[in-house]
């Protein structure tokens, strides 16, 4: 498989199709398959937060922070559901990693799996896109093999959602078979859904999925596992990013005007060698096409109709 | 007394009333008297105020109070004119400016008479004087605040011009928006669009715009109907959408403000581009035609053109329409003679690609029907099948070279199945029972008849079809969903029917219910008892004619080349979901009669993909969580867990999949064991035995394991276990139900102080996973089992 080629339709959202999808998940397996859990990632690097199929915006945020040719980057998941680019988006990212293995990092999301691409949109998207579900089913698997977790230089955690009580060091996460379905409870379950709140201790979460979690348990983490900071996804920040509890733990999101109406700017954070934190603000810019002709994000309509 | 005007106006009862007016600030009691509304000539002896442009004589409606004490004295003689504002404040006041400025106040000693005042008011506002207005104010639930409701009044109205400019454009968007805010205004609004053909007058204004490139006019008109989408009306929505409008609307919707240097295509792809309406068979009734038509621009205008800018409530209003039209087109699919014709196509001799586009109708029909309500759903289902569903399948499986199309059909399959699994055997029992064809010969079909032919509840020629594509076909989508079929089929579950159009509910615990039971009378249902009866025989016929060609490439010894991983993996899952959910006498029996674990086991080594020799690793582990003593037993006795420990021999030092996968293997061996110990059961001897296996043979191995607890607790657990008389004694002496769940580390001291691992190094949460686990019920033997009913 030409993956520049690929690379080149994906970019131009175009049709890519069922054989080549196939076979690239089938790669990409056998590359996820050699990561741990959490992954070691050295600086500099590049984390983003939610993408949501938003693939124009993705192209943005790789044109304005150097590009995966020369940088690294860390994806913190929920690369799929609610934009209509849900499968280029994930696709591309997947192809960038098999051209450049070293360069990409992808944390599963709580949007990665089959129970929420029903409801949020991938899965319909496909069948919209195919005709059928069978793509749907081969990035399902994927995403059972995508990393819970990353750590910069032994000191930045990187995550989806946030803590949880099961996880107190990085071990622990060690031992969890990741190939499967996230779990409604437990470790792997709070990883992708927990948030950040005021709260005094571990809370309900309102998500009714993982749990909230305060300073105490952020800096008790940071702590035990000598670490400075945690780098979650997972809300919207209308400003792009937010730091709380005195810095120990920061929000980054990076879909701008997400669902293509909420306003919002976006942020992907630069971690230096000298553990410098440097934020890169971007806005949504109307997509082009592969001539630059200005084009209008939409859903493909359906195809030939009898009914 | 004149009780009826010209206007049909009723003068209103008189209500005890208490006028007040404002001075200084502060409401002043001017006495308490009878109020009544009124319409009469004007008088030319009322004080008037402001403008007088009425002839005399002309009528004009008053709100007349007189005192009570003395009615000749008139408390308030007040004109219903100009724009006044009236505010009905909770339940009793009225409060209202007059036009001289004054501050008036009404209040009612019951809400009665409130209300026929405001009445009048209302009457008066829709008749003569257009421009006052009556608001309702009442305070908010917490007492904070107010909210105002408009009840009657004037109604803002967009100018309906033909020819318009950018200014009064702009007035018509302003007015749409402040519209919106109050339902009467909505109510005043929808009735203009709707009766004055506006969006005709729109239509013909974005013609002219766009002719001349007015692109601000055209942004303008794009906000116009957007906000009349917002507007949340059936009616409007269903006019956009229809042949008069549609192009000129979704037109008006390529411009948009967002994207101001471009232009969508819309036009272009319902006229020319898209995909065209298709009639597989000729519709007879234009009416359907219509809503079909009228389906798919909603969806376009859903999905497509308005898919950024629909709000949730807009969105799902469409989505209903949508949905009723999609009843419609169901029920007459199933009631015209539509579908015979449709299934006809496959039976004579037709092109090709008829019979393909026949089958992706079909499959649309299926597609359309997830929405449905179940009973619906089992109902046209239930016709699609009646009408010869299997002519179809046949065609896609045998004749039918083309992957698409038989991806179709199978997605079709998955559908029916997943809705009810008894449905499509069912309905070809019940034929066959009117046509008196139920033959024995024929379900004993080796396969070689067709499915159209074949019959009754434990018909398994649909499995046997399914098994055959996923072994021999190449198309990985199709294998893909074939294995999504067979689960479902195999699914026992699934398989004793939901749909209470057979059954009663309740009938799965009856069916459930062993023979051993009989105390709870189900065996004098004989529905059930046949049901039971046909689910036996559709499994039997599974495990002897199925599963032997489905599980063949697991049957032969070593002799899988690499290029069948795919494939192993599906056939591996599928033996971890059959040892898991079927009657364990018989799923077992077929495993181990073929060898299939040692084979398993076997996968997990090169040349294999690492996928399927983890695949391998959880089917073992997940054989391994049944707790069944046959099969702990074999495993042990035929050394399966040797290559486990190659692999983590090979993965020892590196953090990845293979390494977590088998360090979540030793966790779940561990925590089982510890189980065990706590509970002294024998309920759990196995993992005690499995663990002593474990360590006897492959001591070195989990002494390497050192980043997690676990490896290193089997080995202690091991060392620490107490000889096996007093397991006896102990098991006698204590049962399951009245141990007490204890903490891990009381479990660990009950087990001797001569424990090597030290208390600091079991890190607190690998504590509360411990306990976690102990607290979780064992793994139970398959509650299931009917299928080995009264072993």
């Amino acid at each position: 498989m030409k993956l520049d080629e690929t690379i080149a339709l994906l970019r131009q959202g175009k049709h890519v199709s069922e054989e080549t999808v196939f076979e690239l998940c089938l790669r990409a397996q056998e590359l996820l398959m050699n990561e741990a859990n959490v992954t070691h990632v050295d600086t500099p690097v590049t984390i983003c937060g939610d993408i949501h199929g938003q693939l124009h915006d993705l192209l943005t945020l790789f044109d304005k922070s150097g590009g995966v040719e020369n940088n690294k980057y860390i994806f913190l998941g929920d690369f799929v559901d609610r934009g209509f680019y849900s499968l280029e988006s994930f696709l591309l990212l997947l192809t960038y990693k098999l051209r450049y293995p070293d360069r990409v990092t992808m944390i599963r999301g709580n949007h990665e799996t089959r129970q929420i691409t029903k409801v949020y949109g991938f899965y319909d998207e496909i069948v919209r896109k195919y005709g059928n579900s069978n793509v749907w089913r081969y990035c399902c698997e994927v995403f059972d093999y995508l990393s819970l977790g990353a750590i910069i230089n032994g000191r930045v955690f990187c995550v989806h959602g946030g803590l949880s009580p099961d996880v107190t060091t990085i071990n622990q996460i060690r031992a969890i078979d990741r190939k499967q379905e996230v779990p409604h409870e437990g470790a792997m379950c709070d990883l992708l859904w927990s948030d950040p709140d005021e709260v005094s201790t571990w809370s309900l979460s309102p998500r009714g999925a993982g749990f909230l979690f305060g300073k105490n348990e952020v800096d008790q983490f940071l702590h035990t596992n000598d670490f400075e900071l945690i780098a979650r996804a997972h809300q919207l920040v209308m400003e792009g990013y937010k730091e709380m509890f005195d810095g120990g733990l920061v929000t980054v999101w990076s879909a701008p005007n997400y669902c293509y109406r909420c306003g919002n700017v976006a942020a992907v954070l630069r971690i230096e060698d000298t553990l410098d934190r440097n934020y890169m603000i971007f806005e949504a810019v109307p997509a082009q096409d592969d001539v630059g002709n200005a084009i209008i994000p939409s859903k493909k309509p359906q195809m030939d109709y009898f009914l | 007394m004149v009780k009826m005007t010209q206007d049909g106006v009723r003068e209103t009862d008189s209500k005890r009333v208490k006028v007040y007016i404002l001075e200084d600030n502060e409401w002043k009691d001017t006495g308490t008297g009878f109020c009544v509304g009124k319409v009469g000539e004007i008088d030319v002896l009322t004080p008037v105020v402001g403008v007088r442009d009425e002839e005399p004589g002309s009528l004009a409606a008053y709100l007349v109070v007189n005192d009570e004490g003395s009615p000749d004295k008139t408390l308030l003689w007040s004109k219903l004119e100009g724009n006044i504002e009236y505010q009905r404040q909770e339940e009793t006041l009225i409060v209202w400016k007059d036009l001289s400025g004054q501050d008036i106040a009404l209040s009612f000693e019951e809400s009665t008479g409130c209300d026929a005042l405001c009445d009048f008011i209302i009457q008066i506002q829709q008749t003569t004087e257009t421009n006052i207005s009556l608001i309702a104010v009442r305070s908010n639930d917490d007492g904070m605040g107010s909210v105002h409701e408009i009840i009657t009044g004037p109604v803002n109205l967009p100018s309906n011009e033909m020819e318009q400019d950018e200014k009064s454009l702009m007035d018509a968007l302003k007015i749409f928006n402040e519209n919106m805010a109050f339902e009467y205004l909505r109510t005043g609004t929808i009735d203009f669009v709707l009766k004055s053909a506006y969006l005709l007058t729109l239509i013909h204004i974005f013609e002219n715009a766009e002719s001349k490139h007015r692109l601000r006019e055209l942004l303008l008109l794009s906000n116009i109907v957007k906000t009349l989408t917002l507007y949340n009306h059936r009616d409007v929505l269903e006019q956009m959408v229809d042949d008069e409008h549609i192009v000129g609307i979704v037109g008006i919707l390529e411009y948009d403000t967002e994207f101001p240097l471009s232009k969508a295509n819309h036009r272009d792809y319902l006229l020319q581009a898209g995909p065209h309406f298709k009639e597989v068979v000729p519709l007879k009734s234009e009416e359907i035609k219509t809503i079909m038509k009228k389906t798919y621009r909603l969806q376009f205008l859903k999905d497509v053109v308005l898919v950024r800018f629909l709000d949730d409530h807009t969105f799902s209003m469409i989505s209903d329409v949508i949905l009723d039209s999609q009843n419609c087109i169901i029920d007459f699919i199933q009631t015209e003679p539509f579908l015979q014709r449709v299934m006809s196509l496959f039976e004579i001799d037709t092109e090709m690609e008829k019979k393909r586009d026949g089958v992706r109708m079909l499959h649309q029909c299926v597609q359309i029907t997830k929405n449905l309500e179940h009973a619906e759903k089992s109902r046209f289902f239930k016709a699609l099948v009646r009408a010869g569903l299997f002519k179809i399948f046949d065609f896609a499986f045998s004749m039918e070279t083309d992957s698409g199309i038989r991806i179709l059909a199978t997605d079709m399959v998955i559908s029916i199945i997943e809705h009810d699994i008894l449905l499509i055997n069912t309905v070809q029992n019940e034929h066959l029972h009117q046509t008196g064809l139920m033959d024995q010969g024929q379900r004993q079909s080796d396969g070689t008849l067709t499915l159209a032919q074949s019959s009754a509840s434990s018909d398994i020629s649909l499995l046997s079809i399914l098994s055959q594509i996923l072994i021999a076909d190449k198309n990985m989508g199709l294998k893909e969903q074939v294995v999504q079929a067979l689960n479902t089929l195999l699914h026992p579950e699934g398989c004793m029917g939901i749909d209470s159009d057979y059954n009663e509910p309740g009938n799965m615990d009856i069916i459930m219910g062993s023979d051993d039971q009989p105390s709870n009378g189900s065996g004098e249902n004989p529905v059930m008892n046949n049901l039971s009866l046909q689910m036996k025989e559709y499994f039997n016929n599974f495990y002897t004619q199925v599963a032997p060609i489905l599980f063949g490439p697991l049957m032969k010894s070593g002799q899988n080349n690499s290029d069948e991983d795919i494939l192993l993996i599906y056939l591996v899952k599928l033996v971890s979901f059959v040892a898991a959910e079927h009657s364990r006498l018989v799923s077992r029996e077929f495993i181990l009669e073929h060898n299939i674990l040692a084979n398993i086991s076997k996968l997990i080594a090169s040349p294999h993909i690492l996928q399927l020799q983890l695949t391998a690793v959880r089917c073992l582990k997940g054989i391994v969580s049944l707790n069944d003593d046959i099969y702990h037993k074999h495993m042990i006795s035929n050394n399966l867990y040797q290559p486990i420990f190659d692999l983590l021999r090979r993965n020892l030092h590196n953090d990845n999949m293979a390494n977590s996968c088998l360090l979540d293997f030793f966790k779940t061996i561990a925590s089982q064991s510890l189980r065990a110990k706590e509970l002294c059961s024998g309920e759990s001897m196995n993992f005690i035995l499995l663990n002593k296996h474990l360590v006897e043979n492959f001591r070195e191995d989990l002494m390497a394991v050192s980043c997690v607890p676990f490896a290193q607790e089997m080995i202690r657990i091991n060392d620490t276990e107490e000889e096996p008389h007093n397991w006896e004694i102990s098991r006698n002496k204590k049962t399951t139900k009245d141990v007490v769940k204890r903490t891990f580390s009381e479990v660990s001291e009950s087990l001797g102080s001569s424990t090597e691992v030290k208390e600091e190094e079991v890190t607190s949460t690998f504590k509360k996973a411990m306990e976690k686990l102990a607290a979780a019920p064992a793994p139970k033997s398959i509650g299931k089992d009917f299928l080995g009913n009264g072993t």
